[in-house]
């Protein structure tokens, strides 16, 4: 029997593939994710039916864990750079796409800078902006 | 290093409003500080969805560079916002039009944080009725580290004359 848990299952940088757009599955906001994120953020919403600038992006991290690749080997989210276009409000239905323009081998890793928006239900892009992000390269077998 | 004074403790409706006219480049604030807790970091992982090792696994974290878990970048930033939005009219009254952003060191459990922001720049918004803010903002640890640092633009009404 393993006495440690699994390692997870990663995409490290060596697989990363230039270009690939990955589109996430859909999320419809709600007020409960608004009273969850104001509640952590400590943020008093003027409106309960307009989602926090930082949700939608915050739950597209996750979202990107739901795509046909594993979710990638994130050593540091080094910075980004982000707009925001449209707000969103509660009902609204939104999802992620993102691609990866390039990639850069480091020391400890790679860095890869992607380009990521936030489309809603009528396929409007809501927020969109560059992400960098360090990311680990496949530990020797 | 000694604490900025800190504008308010109160929440958002407390601050009167402000319009664009009320700003100057240059004008300072400071937030109050919040103490980061695993609570936080397991909220932030069941609602965004990101369940990353940095995050959730203190066991596999103990080998790692930072010997412990640490919080979302996201997080971090989520909560300076609302942080700021306690200690920064701008914050609390402006509409967030874009912004860039450094994570430079983690954020530890138990770690307490407050904002420092400065207004860097004002300039005429898309229309007559706003101007565009920009905030150049920090935060900072308990022990005077920037653990994360960028700039911020708001859109702020514009008094009506």
């Amino acid at each position: 029997m393993r006495d440690a848990a699994a390692a997870p299952v990663q995409c490290y940088f060596e697989e990363v593939e230039v270009d690939v757009p990955l589109v996430t599955p859909g999320m419809t906001l709600t007020r409960a994710h608004v009273a969850l994120f104001t509640g952590i953020t400590g943020e008093i919403p003027s409106d309960p039916d307009l989602v926090p600038s930082l949700l939608p992006l915050s739950l597209s991290s996750g979202l990107g864990w739901r795509v046909p690749r594993p979710p990638l080997a994130v050593l540091a989210f080094m910075g980004f750079e982000w707009r925001f276009l449209l707000p969103i409000r509660v009902g609204d239905t939104i999802h992620s796409v993102s691609r990866t323009l390039t990639k850069r081998t480091m020391r400890d890793g790679g860095v890869i800078i992607e380009e990521r928006k936030i489309v809603n239900q009528r396929d409007e892009t809501v927020q969109a902006g560059k992400l960098t992000l360090l990311v680990a390269r496949r530990p020797a077998a | 290093m000694a604490r900025p004074t800190v504008l308010s403790y109160g929440p958002v409706s407390e601050h009167p409003g402000i319009f664009f006219e009320d700003l100057a480049v240059g004008q300072e604030f400071a937030s109050p500080g919040r103490t980061v807790t695993e609570a936080d970091i397991v909220i932030f992982a069941g609602l965004s969805g990101d369940y990353n090792v940095l995050h959730t696994d203190a066991e596999h974290m103990k080998s790692s560079i930072f010997g412990e878990r640490i919080a979302h970048g996201l997080l971090g930033l989520s909560i300076e916002q609302g942080l700021a939005s306690r200690g920064e009219p701008v914050a609390a009254h402006g509409l967030l039009v874009s912004l860039k952003w450094k994570f430079k060191g983690p954020i530890k459990i138990g770690d307490t944080i407050h904002v420092r922001s400065r207004i860097a720049a004002l300039k005429d918004g898309p229309d007559a009725r706003t101007g565009v803010v920009t905030v150049e903002r920090e935060l900072v640890n308990q022990v005077g580290e920037v653990v994360q640092e960028g700039e911020t633009q708001h859109a702020v009404e514009r008094r009506v004359s």
